[in-house]
């Protein structure tokens, strides 16, 4: 691994990515900047939501095994 | 009465398809859309495709985009194992594509894995040791024993810088798309599709 990244737990890296691809991806859906914002922030909302739940489910079943 | 004098917000202009814009798009991510005038739009596809790409490729060492290197007795092997209708379609691909599927995710984001294309073909590169970091830029691992050690060796990281640079490619398709026919959901006319008030309006006066 590159030294200087080493520092980095990689889950840190997760919201940085869930930011970038939904500005990224609602820019390509709209022109206007309020557009863009709002759509981003809706997917970045339930791209973590998402994730989040998928989370608590393996957490909940490394609990019970 | 009817009134039938255009409104004072006429729509945009519909966007007609740009096949340039979407090659520059595709060359460089978001320049399609500075050429088209969207600047802003074109710097933000720009930063955030290739800031998540050569991030991706420094997180895995600069040793995550390539074509693993496979000889030409080899290579006419492969095309021949392919059924007919496939046959030209892997004598144009590169065939270890089948080893290395990530590279067709990664090819999406223009030329910046165009190296990994000539290293695969023994192009001519520029000079070792006037410019080192361009000869081996996308050239595959020489030792596929030391690569493997190097991954097991490492923790997740290796494994995250791969995915960054397939989503990065991936998302420039969307990129180029937007290049060539505008946003997915176009631009939000102020009111009627032609400029003139919408039909409700219209009947209300």
């Amino acid at each position: 691994m590159n030294p200087s990244l080493a520092p980095f737990s990689i889950y840190w890296q997760l919201p940085i990515l869930i930011i970038v691809i939904s500005l990224v991806y609602s820019a390509t859906r709209f022109d206007q900047w309020g557009d863009i914002l709002r759509e981003s922030a809706r997917w970045a909302r339930n791209m973590g939501l998402f994730l989040a739940v998928i989370a608590l489910v393996l957490y909940a079943l490394a609990w019970w095994i | 009465m009817v009134n039938s004098e255009p409104f004072e917000n006429p729509a945009p202009p519909q966007r007609r398809f740009s096949i340039l814009a979407a090659v520059l798009s595709y060359l460089v991510p978001g320049l399609g859309q500075i050429y088209q005038g969207r600047v802003a739009k074109g710097i933000l596809f720009m930063v955030c495709l290739y800031g998540m790409f050569f991030t991706g490729m420094a997180m895995g060492d600069w040793k995550n985009v390539y074509l693993p290197p496979m000889d030409l007795r080899a290579r006419e092997t492969t095309v021949a194992s392919f059924p007919g209708a496939l046959r030209f379609l892997a004598k144009v691909l590169p065939a270890t594509i089948l080893s290395r599927p990530h590279f067709m995710g990664q090819f999406w984001i223009g030329v910046a894995a165009w190296p990994a294309i000539c290293q695969y073909n023994d192009m001519p590169l520029p000079l070792r040791d006037r410019f080192p970091v361009l000869h081996d830029f996308d050239r595959a691992p020489e030792d596929e024993n030391v690569m493997n050690e190097y991954l097991r060796n490492s923790d997740k990281t290796p494994d995250l810088a791969w995915v960054y640079t397939v989503i990065a490619g991936v998302l420039n398709i969307l990129v180029i798309y937007d290049a060539l026919a505008g946003p997915a959901f176009g631009t939000k006319a102020p009111s009627g599709v032609d400029g003139s008030r919408p039909q409700q309006e219209v009947a209300r006066a």
